[in-house]
């Protein structure tokens, strides 16, 4: 498969893509709202900074913090684990191993194509919400704002990468969907989702900083409420957070030849 | 008793098209159609006869028969099972009929049969020492034996199909509506079960309303057929009948010992010919007279006369239709 | 067998079905058991960064927020262990049309699919709330009242109606109103929500949580009767709530069924 046959394929390939999300709307509303876990711990932590700040966080902080968390989550997220298992049990892989575009390129387009919807329904009243109640929350340095679709890139990439290499585990292992519930309670408190990596106890704070959970939400989020950090400070994170994409990318893409070539001597 | 009077089922199903495009505007714009399923069907079966179902993919088969078992409620019309109205679903209605699907399965995937066996046995109060012996006898007729302590997804599709049909059967039903109850089966399969619902229907004097892709399913087991097409029904009776009036005849096959020019031959009806051995289709009134010139020829060995094969009827009934019921 | 006795027999059958299913699987008995002690200490992270630094957050402190988190753990588990299973078990039988079989067997349509299947596995996580129950009550230094316990069973009770009338009540809107078959994940989410007390949030969000989506039915009020601080009228309107959710699922579900057979093909 050539690199130019490829890159002829993916318009295509986004527009199925669109189109399936525009064809299954509701069910994809209905996966949107069961991200609920941003709003939930805003609503308690803000009823707890009311009574005075939390640790550093006065209420419009949570407001900023985990307003940022569900965009972040919400362009982000990923349901290729669930793709490749559920391909693999219904035989469809074989298929897709035919066809002359890598299936890596193939499951990224299909999320690549959600994006503007996922966009379009999360992000006018978070956004909005954002600018009226934590103005003060964010950061106002133009450099720093304009580092933050690079981060939230980074992210997708990062968050992607990953799950495909986790989803790739299902070629060696029967029941790797159970992994997928593991790796979401390590991510929700290594990655900042449940609770700002600051507030976490005792020494995890520091190995969360350098695990790459980090650049999968708290990254982007940073980046966005701009806590402790500025621009300099965002460039160094956003350049962290590539070079893990790059990384995970790799071992992700590694793991997927080992698995095909496993498949193909056991016949799935 | 089975008695439908102008029977109606009509649905409205959304059309999505393909394309970006299309999609996009469903979002504002979604268009129904009416699909007439089953359009104004009457009939009346009586009890311990067989009955096949035939017509095309998408005929309305498949829901002439979940209505008469209570699965959908009509659009209009009525309709009537031992004198029960199907739809309300009465225990007593419910106790008397089996409704077997041969794509879907009711048997426990992870469990031997035995074990949903028991879990029928329960629901439909069967005592103890009646359900004993109609295992016995199911054992028997069906050749159980050990399947029904393996587990289902260890069967194979023969016999899952075996122990479906046992499951359905516990219980004794008089009415035993059969949707494909052979699809995908070998032949020896096939035949086993078909052997199997003749019996039964005899000894239970139940009655036996199949439908089947396969036309050596009706063929052997069912004296009357009801052809559906296009949600009406077009030939009510017996096979003869249906394959008189739709293709009035008799094949005469024969070989020639000696050349003999087309035309003279196709002066005794339409001809088909393959090498020396031609078959000619001959009208009812004429055949005994073109029979006597045939064999009155010296160049005519090996003669037969045939009914046309229920394919070819079939073929002819749904030449319109998408595909004819055959396989 | 009588009438009367037929529903608990059947019940039992399935149970004993789903038990033989499950004990073909014993390996997950250990990974089932290591998830579930995985996730009450995950449950248990936030509650502890909070009343480490708060001795107690809007009247509720460590320990009593202990108690809901305990009932919580146990609700969840009846919710994955009982409820769950058969409900998710119904959307794939509507897929491949075994859903047909249900409705031509002569015992009532709900209660076959809502008993249909049981995790029995997730007795760990029963065990392990009533655990968190028995550790919080040793904190707070004390033993429940008997008074407390009658009015906290009785709740408890109404709980696990309300959450078995909500699921119900989401499949059969999932299948007749909205035909969408994710509906119940989303209630999965929004259960979570149920592990804090409902007065730690505020506004809106309590009205929501109290009235539109009833979680502190379902974990606040029993860990409150528990505690002694109900009073007798929030009490008997969690008991109606209850009921009339439960009333509400099967009319909801009488529809469904009413509507699947005059709509599907």
């Amino acid at each position: 498969m050539s690199l130019r046959s490829t890159a002829r394929a993916v318009p295509q390939l986004l527009r199925t893509g669109l189109a399936e999300t525009v064809a299954y709307r509701a069910e994809f509303v209905v996966w949107m709202l069961t991200t609920t876990l941003p709003l939930v711990m805003l609503g308690l932590w803000t009823s707890v900074a009311a009574d005075g700040e939390f640790r550093g966080y006065s209420s419009p902080d949570f407001v900023a913090y985990y307003l940022a968390a569900l965009i972040v989550r919400n362009l982000t997220g990923s349901w290729v684990v669930w793709q490749i298992n559920d391909e693999i049990r219904r035989g469809i892989l074989a298929m897709r191993l035919l066809r002359p575009v890598h299936p890596f390129v193939a499951y990224a387009a299909s999320h690549v194509a959600a994006v503007p919807l996922r966009g379009l329904i999360a992000l006018p009243v978070t956004v909005i919400l954002l600018a009226t109640t934590a103005r003060d929350s964010l950061t106002h340095d133009p450099l720093q704002i304009a580092l933050i679709l690079p981060s939230l890139a980074g992210a997708w990439l990062l968050t992607f990468a990953f799950l495909f290499g986790l989803g790739c585990l299902a070629f060696f292992i029967d029941k790797s969907m159970a992994l997928l519930d593991v790796y979401f309670g390590v991510f929700a408190v290594l990655s900042g989702y449940l609770i700002p990596l600051s507030m976490l106890p005792s020494w995890l704070p520091t190995v969360a900083r350098w695990l790459p959970f980090r650049f999968m939400l708290s990254a982007p989020v940073e980046v966005i409420t701009g806590r402790e950090l500025g621009a300099g400070g965002a460039a160094q994170l956003v350049a962290l957070q590539w070079g893990y994409a790059a990384l995970i990318l790799a071992l992700a893409l590694a793991l997927w030849r080992a698995g095909v070539r496993r498949f193909e001597a056991v016949g799935g | 008793m089975i008695r439908a009077t102008d029977l109606r089922k009509h649905f409205r199903v959304h059309k999505r098209p393909p394309g970006l495009a299309a999609a996009v505007r469903s979002l504002w714009h979604r268009k129904y159609e009416t699909v007439k399923a089953v359009d104004g069907i009457s009939f009346a079966i009586a009890r311990g006869e067989r009955v096949g179902f035939l017509g095309p993919n998408g005929a309305g088969k498949t829901t002439t028969l979940k209505t008469l078992s209570g699965l959908l409620h009509p659009t209009s019309g009525t309709v009537e099972v031992e004198g029960h109205t199907p739809f309300r679903r009465e225990g007593a209605f419910l106790r008397q009929i089996t409704l077997v699907m041969g794509q879907k399965q009711q048997l426990l995937w992870d469990l031997p049969p035995a074990d949903t066996f028991a879990m029928n046995r329960a629901l439909y109060d069967v005592p103890v020492a009646q359900f004993d012996a109609t295992m016995k006898e199911l054992t028997e007729l069906l050749d159980l034996g050990p399947l029904v302590t393996k587990p289902t997804r260890q069967l194979s599709l023969g016999e899952h199909m075996k122990c479906e049909l046992a499951c359905a059967l516990l219980h004794r039903p008089t009415t035993l509506f059969l949707d494909e109850p052979t699809i995908g089966l070998d032949v020896s399969m096939q035949l086993a079960i078909r052997e199997f619902i003749r019996d039964y229907n005899q000894r239970h004097e139940a009655t036996v309303i199949l439908t089947s892709h396969y036309m050596e399913d009706v063929v052997a087991l069912c004296p009357r057929v009801i052809v559906i097409d296009g949600g009406r029904l077009i030939h009510d009776g017996d096979l003869r009948g249906l394959i008189k009036t739709m293709h009035p005849g008799k094949l005469v096959s024969f070989t020639l010992t000696a050349p003999m020019a087309d035309d003279e031959l196709a002066r005794l009806g339409a001809i088909t010919r393959e090498g020396n051995r031609v078959v000619v289709q001959i009208a009812e009134a004429a055949l005994r007279e073109a029979v006597g010139h045939l064999l009155a020829s010296a160049s005519v060995t090996d003669l037969s006369i045939e009914d046309p094969p229920l394919e070819v009827v079939m073929r002819a009934l749904f030449k319109d239709g998408a595909a004819p019921a055959t396989t | 067998m009588t009438a009367a006795l037929r529903y608990p027999r059947l019940l039992a059958l399935q149970l004993r079905v789903s038990l033989t299913t499950a004990m073909q699987y014993r390996a997950d008995f250990v990974v089932e058991g290591l998830m579930s002690v995985y996730w009450v200490s995950w449950n248990l992270l936030p509650l502890l960064i909070l009343y480490a630094d708060r001795p107690s957050v809007a009247g509720w402190d460590f320990p009593s927020a202990l108690v809901v988190i305990g009932w919580f753990v146990v609700l969840r588990g009846i919710l994955e262990g009982a409820i769950n299973p058969s409900l998710v078990d119904i959307v794939e039988r509507i897929r491949t049309g075994a859903f047909d079989y249900v409705l031509l067997k002569p015992a009532d349509s709900q209660f076959l699919i809502s008993t249909a299947r049981f995790a029995p596995w997730r007795i760990i996580d029963v065990i392990g709330g009533f655990v968190i129950l028995v550790i919080a009550f040793a904190r707070l230094g004390r033993t429940p009242a008997v008074g407390d316990l009658a009015a906290g069973g009785l709740l408890m009770l109404a709980a696990v109606i309300v959450m078995y009338a909500l699921w119900v009540g989401v499949v059969a809107a999932s299948f007749w109103v909205v035909r969408l078959d994710n509906l119940t994940y989303l209630l999965g989410a929004l259960f979570d929500t149920a592990r804090w007390p409902v007065q730690v949030f505020r506004g809106a969000w309590r009205f929501l949580f109290t009235f539109v989506l009833p979680m502190a039915l379902m974990t606040t009020y029993p860990a409150m009767a528990l505690l002694g601080r109900i009073d007798v009228t929030t009490a008997l309107a969690c008991v109606a709530g209850a009921l009339a959710l439960a009333i509400g699922a099967r009319l909801l579900w009488i529809g469904a069924v009413r509507n699947y057979t005059s709509a599907s093909s």
